[in-house]
Order: C-alpha cells, then sequence, then structure tokens
C-alpha cells in the first residue's frame, strides 16, 4: 500500500463549482472565489465539519464563516424576516447541511472515480480561537470565498490509500 | 381528502423548506427526523408519498427504505430519495431498492414540487398547510 500523490478530483475546481451552486440554490447568494486569498481569520467563528471514509480515500470538509454571516445564512435559507434573529440550534443546522451537501457532492465525485466512501453527519465547532490540525500525509486543500461582504473558508483534508 | 406527505430528514431546516415549498398545496406534512421516526410515522400516518434522506443519525434512508418495501403495508408508499449524494453507484443502490425517484441537493424549491408532482397529484388550495411535526427526541 502506498499513499496517492495525485487527486483523483480536481478538489479547487469541483468545490469552487459546488460551493457557489450550494449558495445560490439554497440562500440566493452570490459567493465568489477569491483566487489568492489573503489568510482568513475570524474573530467569532461557526465551522460545520462533515467527514467521509472508505478504503481509499477518507477526510474532511470544512465549512469555517463567521458567526455574524452564519446568522445570515440561517436567516436566507429559513426564510426569515431580516430583522428577526435566528437560534443557535437553527444556525447550526443550516451550517450542518450546507457543509453536508459540500461533503456529499465531494463524496460523489470520489465515488464516481472508483473511491467509493461514505459521509458522516455534520457536526458544528463554535469559538473565537481553534485550528483545525491536520495529520501527517494529509493533503489540505483551501479556499477562500467571498460572499455579501462575508469571508467564506473552505477546508478539505483528504487522505489517499491507494492500494498497488 | 388532502394529501398526506412525509418528511425524513436530520435537518429541520430541509423540512422547513419541504414545508414551504409544499404550503400553497392540499397537503398535510408529517415529519420524523431519522429512519427510526419515519417507520414509526409511516405505520401511524399511513402517508401517499415519503420524502426520504439518505445520511441520518439513528437509522439511515437506505435502511429506512428497505425495511419499508420488506412491509406489505407501507411497500406499496412511494419514496422520492432527497440526498446530498449523487454518485452513480449510490443512485443505482436506492434504485434497486425500489425507490420511485430522487432529488439532489441542493435544489429549489420549484424542482422538489416537480418531483412530488411526478408521484401524486398536488392540488393548489388556499388554507395554510398543515403540519404534524416529528416526535420529540
Amino acid at each position: 500500500m502506498n499513499l496517492q500523490t495525485t487527486s483523483p478530483v480536481d478538489i479547487h475546481q469541483f468545490m469552487n463549482n459546488h460551493l457557489v451552486d450550494v449558495f445560490k440554490t439554497m440562500l440566493s447568494m452570490n459567493a465568489t472565489l477569491l483566487a489568492d486569498g489573503p489568510p482568513t481569520h475570524f474573530t467569532d467563528r461557526t465551522t460545520g465539519s462533515v467527514g467521509f471514509a472508505g478504503d481509499t480515500v477518507t477526510g474532511a470538509v470544512y465549512l469555517h464563516l463567521s458567526s455574524n454571516f452564519a446568522n445570515q445564512m440561517a436567516t436566507a435559507m429559513l426564510g426569515l424576516p431580516p430583522e428577526e434573529t435566528p437560534g443557535e440550534a437553527e444556525v447550526n443546522d443550516v451550517v450542518g447541511e450546507c457543509t453536508n451537501m459540500l461533503a456529499g457532492g465531494l463524496k460523489s465525485a470520489f465515488c464516481n472515480q472508483g473511491h467509493e466512501c461514505a459521509v458522516s453527519t455534520p457536526a458544528i465547532i463554535r469559538g473565537t480561537s481553534f485550528q483545525i490540525e491536520s495529520l501527517p500525509d494529509v493533503r489540505q486543500e483551501l479556499m477562500v470565498y467571498e460572499c455579501n461582504g462575508s469571508r467564506i473558508l473552505v477546508e478539505v483534508h483528504v487522505k489517499y490509500n491507494q492500494t498497488t | 381528502m388532502p394529501l398526506k406527505i412525509l418528511s425524513v430528514d436530520d435537518s429541520r431546516t430541509i423540512r422547513l423548506i419541504v414545508g414551504r415549498a409544499l404550503r400553497p398545496y392540499d397537503c398535510i406534512l408529517c415529519e420524523a427526523s431519522n429512519g427510526e421516526e419515519g417507520l414509526v410515522v409511516a405505520a401511524r400516518e399511513n402517508p401517499d408519498l415519503i420524502l426520504l434522506d439518505v445520511t441520518m443519525p439513528v437509522m439511515d434512508g437506505v435502511t429506512m427504505l428497505t425495511k419499508l418495501k420488506e412491509d406489505p403495508a407501507l411497500k406499496a408508499i412511494p419514496v422520492i430519495m432527497l440526498t446530498a449524494e449523487s454518485g452513480r453507484n449510490n443512485v443505482v443502490q436506492i434504485a434497486r431498492l425500489g425507490v420511485r425517484d430522487y432529488l439532489v441537493k441542493p435544489f429549489k424549491e420549484e424542482q422538489l414540487i416537480e418531483k412530488i408532482g411526478r408521484n401524486v397529484t398536488l392540488k393548489k388550495k388556499e388554507a395554510a398547510l398543515a403540519t404534524i411535526p416529528a416526535p420529540q427526541a
């Protein structure tokens, strides 16, 4: 068994198209990829995460948002009046579901390339200062988007185990 | 008689979107947040159609669909899978289990209504959609 160094799926290309589609379709929001996006720091962060695992590929998709923008997403997706503040459970559900759509799409792309895997249910992390550490041999892909004046950071961790 | 539609999804947001899409129609929406609850609600309410998520805690959609098709009282209920996963094998697997149709997330409400309308007859109504909420965990 060895570690595959080239990805069977162009994660950047896939995620760029898919995130724009998810935000447009579910939130009626236009997200734009920032080509050389500067490092994005959130003072108050809401992160959705969904893992995927199979015999030849494992990893996780993280969707990092400012808590303020996560609230905006929940307001848009739930169709709440702009003056109404969504509850934490509602925000968690919306962020979790959007992360699930991103990870589900990526999972399908892997499966179509012969890398069968399953996805987990979403989890939410909230905080002011935390970092996702990746293990050795795990590829880390970062993509930064701008949407309604806010930054969105998508982080994909992936490890390929290619039987040779 | 209004149509009875069961939405089985662990995301309250998705169930809410389904309810919003169906609001103009003469429907009663029943809800469940996982496959186990979904089987209980399906047996109790005998819905005309089930909208079923795939990845859920407690019991996933594929397991619920399998059990549904094994139950003579429930197996004829048409099922539309609502899933974030569109991989070929995934689609083939759920098709073999007898699913009527599937809709990949993200989806527009009009797409959902179109899929539902292919399987049951939706009639517009004036009054608000009645909802039977998911049992509390």
